[in-house]
This record gives C-alpha cells, structure tokens and sequence, in this order.
C-alpha cells in the first residue's frame, strides 16, 4: 500500500518515567514523625491529669464552698491520691499541668485550692525525686503547694506561691524561689522550707518541727510548738525578740 | 557487590593518591569521609581524571593550583610531566583559537591545500587550562563548548576526544582577572581550593629538590611530540600514545614504585564504577537538597532575576538564600562524584555519607547567595573560602533537616511512586519544598 507523503509517522506510545520508582518498596518503619509521637503521648497523659483534677473538683463542688479547713484539705488529698496512683506521669507533666489550669478550654475550673492539693499529691507521688516547677509565668498564685511533701523530695518552684505553702510538711525539702503567702509551713513536723523572698502572716502555725529559712522579710509568726524559723540567716523563732502573731 | 574490588584498581589508586600527598604535593588534610582524612585538591582531582569530569582549583597564586592538577594527569594518563605542560593552555587575555584548538597547516596551505594542524590540548585527553578567568569570556566559552561535547572543529575539520578530563585554575579577582560566567562556571563538576600547606610544610617544599623531575622522561616526551605533531589521523594517533604512554608507566613502576592507570585500567575503574548505584536516603537527601535550592512557591522555580515575597513560608529554607536555580548538570556531577568516592572507598551503594562529602564542591561555584547571607556569613570564623564554606553550612542544614524528616521524605517519595503507578492513595504532606514537588509531578502526571 502507498502511503502519503504527508502521512505522520505515529510514534508507539511510551510509558513516562516514573521518577519515584527506586522508592516503590520503600516501606515506612514508622509513620509518626518521633516529635508527633512525643506530644501524642504528653497529651494522653495531660489528659488523665485533667481528668483527675476534674473529678476532685466534682468530689469537692459538694461542700459548694472550699473552705481551708485542714479535715477538708485531708479528704481533697486523700481523693487527689487516688487519681494520682493511677497515672504514669513525669515531673514535666507536673509542670504542664500547672500552666494548662490557666488555659480556660484546658481545664474550666482554678480554684486555688484544690488545684494546689492535687498538685501536692502530684509531686510526692512522682518518679522523680527532685521537682523543679517553673510557675513565674503563671498569673495565679496557687495555695496549697508542697502538702505533705515527704521525706527524701525535694520541690523547688520557681515563682511566688499563695497561702498554706508547705502545710503538714512531712521531712521533704521545699525551696521557693519567690515569695510566699500567709500560713506557710502551718503544721509542719519536719523538714525544710526556704523561701527566698518574703513570706506573710501566721508563718509557721501549729509547725511541730523544721525548719523555715526566708531570705526576704517574715510578715508574721504563727503560734508554733516547735522548729525553728530564720530571716536573712538570723534564727527568729525561738528567740527573745519574736512573739507569735506579731506583725512587722 | 560483584565488579567491584576484585581487580585491585581501587588500591591501585590510593597508593598513586598516597604517592602525590608523600612526594609530590605537599597540603594538610582538610576534609574526613568515614573516619579517613584526605586533602580535597588530591581526592578531587583524581575522582576529576578517573570520571572525565571537569575541575575549577581555586588559590592563591603559587600554592599549587596547576601542580596538583599536572601530578594527578601524569599518574593517572600516564603522560610525562613535559607533556602535560607543552598541552596547557595558559590564561591571558591574546590567547587565540589557534592556539587553543588548532591552526591551518601553512605548508599546505601555500600550495592550496586545507589541513588543520591540532594544538597538543585539543588531542591530549589531560586538558589543563592554567588562569582560565585571566581568558576572555568568549575564549572560555570556546574551551568548555569543546570540552563539554568532546568535539573540537577547525576550518571543517574536527576530532573527537573519547576519554578526556578537564582542570581549570583560577586565582581569585585582582586587576587581571576576569570573570567566568554563570553558565561557564556550572559546566565544571567541581571546585576546590588549593590551599596554603602550613608553614612547616611550605618551608619542606622550599627545600626539597625539583620534585617534578621525577615524573619527567625526555624521550618519551619527545616520542609523544611526534606523535602529536604527526599528520596521521587523530584515531590512530591514539593507540599510539597509549603504546608510549604505557612505557613511561612501567618506566614510573620501575623507578618510583607507584603503578600508574593504563588506559584498560581506567576503563576497568569505570565500568566498576558505573555498578554502584545510590541508596535510597542518598537519593532522598540528593532530592530534599535540589528543591530547597529550585523551589519557589510563588514563582514556580528560583529565577536569577525575582526575588522572594515577603512572608513567604518557606523562610527557613535555602530557596529563601540563593538567588538562582539548581541547574540540570549539578546532580549528574553529585552523582558522578559521589559514585567514584563510594568506589574508591570500597563501598557498595553511594550512601549518604559519600553524597554529603560530595555535594560542597559540586555546590559552592554554582550558588548565587543573596547579598544579606553573604553580608552575614561571609565573616563568620571558617578554614575555607567563603563559596565553600557556605555550600558546607547550607549542606549542614539539609542534612540536619533530612535526620528530622529522612523516613518521612523517603514515604512520601514510596506513596509518590504508587499513586504515580495508579494507585488511589494521597500524597504525603508536609512542611519541605520536597513534598510540593512531588506533588506537582503528581499532578503532571495526572493531567496527561
């Protein structure tokens, strides 16, 4: 057959280059990128923290008012305690806990209080021995910090705290890098409480033992049975010069 | 891996490198592969003349630019040193064609007769050309057109060089210099400097003897000379050359203890060669480095002249430093380069660590940085000169970014493959130029 001089020559159909192919069987080992992995799991367990928390505060919404009361602080604790078992937590989790009670969409509810006996049970019951809790960028001052803290801990918050800091201290070591409100060491049998700045009123109330360093000024002593109290390296309490709820 | 090792060629070679950095140049190691230090003006310039590639040596004058280059052809072609040095062209701004490729051969000429009379450079497949940026543009251009295709034409005529590497020096701008173009300068595979050896070192070279004449054979010289000047065609002038060639090798056995490549060894070097093949975190690295330094988001590629937009994504990338874009002869030269080190090396596959070793001197002369990176660099504490220097940190940070994402690039490139095959899956997203490269060759493929 003649063909025409102006017939194209079809070309065959080719195949394009697929410019992937050396990577066809390439086969994930794993599909999260290790930092995904990372936050997946933080965020599991900043679940169950906030879960905790929440059901104190539901144990607690009960008594309609929190009031500081040490048979009150007790129950709170006791309830904190038995959430708290129950989680696989590290020291930074403390600490993202701390910062996400002031995230409203985190955690509804910053009441001073429990939050701050839940995360007293957080710390004594934690893996780590040393806690180190970065709270100067928080807006609250959370009472309560360092319930309990046993013997053998050791807590250091860097920021100011509220009131009841360090209440029924039980042989741990607490350090304050800040200031601290009234009532701090109230009930403590042992163990030491360094506060750098200043501290408030009642320090000390009802204390059985240890030790209260402040490196600032010491607004007001409790009634305390026993220990001992320091401003600026000078032992206030027992001493002449000091008398139980005297203000400064 | 079968083909490679067995023929000894790779020991072959690291005892001519060994031989050139005990006796002949002089120069502290400067660069660490896989627990080894080398000196990148030696390893360069014998990857250059093993894989016919092209080298720019850069330094300052007298620190053994053109030596180094001249030692490496002298062992690897087995030409004696004054035929390498009668080949060279030198640099200056009177440099003719006829100098370089060839001229009318006047006899003949005289009685009307045409014949091209080739120049030594043209015919030796070991090109040197001393000072290339003191050559006008339009000579460099001439030299690397040849160069780059192998042909060189004169007045109708031609020759065709089979196996041939090129090495360019280069001192850096002065008074006499001029530059060489962007795309003269991407037609060399590499550049590396040749540094200033150290004081002790440079003192030793002082007061050691002529150490060139060691590598010098008057006869064979004089043999090669006929030969090159001899009118027979260029095809069977070259069997020839390797005859002579071949007993001035065995004369450097004999005498010096090193065995120099014939011209079957060096075929046998790169047919070995042609069998390593890269792995796949050097092919993903390779590819995770070429789009950071083509990628534009909103231009569609990097262009010399467009610059980027302000509040662009992709600030943390190179894109956001280099002015111009990866051209298409940067990752055959990463390839190449990367191969023969993996070969010389004894390794199997090209791994990642070849092609990070590699990609600084195939980089540095090719990138335009932008002049606020040059500004903020350029001053920064460093032992190299600023071009290689800056494709060093640049690679540094590809390779950080490929530790943090290398699994992931190399998934996303796998998903790549499938969808490219037909299968109903979805690119991997991800926050790398990389993954809307793939994307948009996906989406080629899709439209066809």
């Amino acid at each position: 057959m003649k063909t025409s001089p102006l017939q194209k020559k079809v070309w065959p159909a080719t195949v394009a280059k697929n410019p992937f192919e050396e990577f066809h069987s390439f086969a994930a080992q794993n599909e999260d990128l290790p930092l995904d992995r990372i936050v997946q799991d933080t965020e599991v367990v900043m679940d169950r923290i906030r879960h905790g928390y929440e059901k104190l505060l539901e144990e607690e919404a009960k008594e309609l008012v929190w009031m500081v009361q040490y048979n009150t602080i007790i129950k709170a604790y006791e309830v904190a305690e038995k959430f708290v078992l129950e989680i696989d937590y590290t020291a930074e989790d403390i600490e993202d806990f701390c910062f996400a009670l002031e995230n409203r969409q985190k955690v509804p509810y910053l009441i001073p209080g429990p939050a701050g006996v839940y995360i007293s049970a957080l710390c004594n019951y934690a893996k780590e021995e040393e806690i180190a809790l970065k709270l100067s960028e928080l807006k609250t001052e959370i009472n309560l910090l360092g319930f309990r803290l046993p013997k053998g801990r050791r807590l250091v918050i860097d920021g100011d705290t509220g009131d009841f800091t360090g209440i029924g201290l039980e042989g741990g070591e607490l350090s304050v890098e800040g200031n601290a409100k009234n009532w701090t060491g109230a009930g403590m049998r042992s163990g030491k409480i360094l506060i750098e700045k200043n501290i408030g009123l009642h320090t000390g109330e009802w204390m059985m033992g240890g030790e209260i360093y402040v490196g600032g000024r010491v607004r007001g002593l409790g009634n305390i049975v026993e220990g001992k109290v320091f401003e600026r390296d000078k032992l206030i309490y027992p001493g002449k010069a000091r008398y139980p709820n005297i203000y400064y | 891996m079968e083909g490679v090792g067995k023929n000894g060629y790779q020991k072959q070679v690291m005892e001519i490198y060994r031989f050139i950095n005990d006796h002949l140049y002089f120069n502290r190691p400067d660069m660490e592969i896989k627990g080894g230090r080398y000196n990148s003006a030696i390893l360069f310039s014998l990857l250059t003349a093993l894989k016919k590639g092209k080298e720019l040596i850069i330094g300052e004058p007298g620190l053994g630019k053109t030596t180094s280059a001249e030692f490496v052809c002298a062992l690897i072609y087995q030409f004696p040193l004054g035929v390498i040095w009668a080949s060279e062209v030198s640099g200056h701004p009177e440099q003719t064609e006829e100098k370089i490729v060839g001229r009318p051969d006047l006899g003949k000429l005289n009685r009307g007769e045409e014949d091209v009379v080739w120049t030594h450079f043209s015919q030796t497949p070991a090109k040197i050309v001393d000072e290339i940026n003191r050559l006008p543009e339009t000579k460099q251009s001439m030299i690397l057109d040849g160069v780059d295709r192998g042909n060189w034409e004169y007045l109708n005529e031609m020759i065709i060089n089979e196996e041939y590497c090129l090495f360019a020096t280069a001192n850096y701008q002065d008074g006499g210099t001029n530059t060489i173009i962007a795309p003269l300068i991407d037609r060399f595979d590499t550049m590396v400097e040749s540094r200033y050896p150290g004081p002790n070192l440079s003192f030793l070279i002082g007061k050691s003897k002529r150490k060139d004449h060691l590598l010098r054979h008057p006869k064979y010289e004089k043999d090669l000379y006929r030969i090159f000047k001899s009118k027979m065609a260029y095809e069977k002038k070259i069997p020839k050359m390797e005859e002579v060639c071949s007993l001035f090798g065995e004369y450097v056995e004999k005498e010096l203890g090193v065995r120099p490549l014939q011209r079957q060894d060096r075929e046998g070097v790169r047919a070995e060669m042609e069998h390593v093949e890269l792995d796949q975190d050097a092919s993903a690295f390779t590819r995770m480095l070429l789009s950071e330094i083509s990628f534009c988001e909103r231009y569609g590629q990097k262009r010399v002249v467009e610059d980027c937009e302000e509040g662009c994504h992709y600030t943390g990338y190179l894109c956001h430093e280099v002015k111009n874009c990866a051209s298409n002869r940067l990752p055959t030269s990463i390839k190449e380069y990367a191969q023969g080190l993996a070969w010389l090396l004894g390794d199997s596959e090209i791994d990642i660590e070849h092609v990070i070793s590699i990609v600084p001197y195939t980089l540095a002369h090719r990138v335009q940085w932008k002049d606020g990176v040059l500004s903020l660099k350029a001053r920064a504490k460093r032992d190299d000169p600023v071009p290689i220097f800056l494709a060093k940190e640049a690679v540094k940070a590809v390779s950080q970014r490929y530790r943090e994402q290398g699994d992931h690039v190399k998934d996303a490139l796998g998903i790549g493959s499938k969808i490219f095959q037909g299968e109903p899956l979805d690119p991997l997203e991800g926050d790398h130029p990389l993954y809307q490269e793939i994307k948009k060759d996906l989406s080629s493929r899709r439209m066809e």
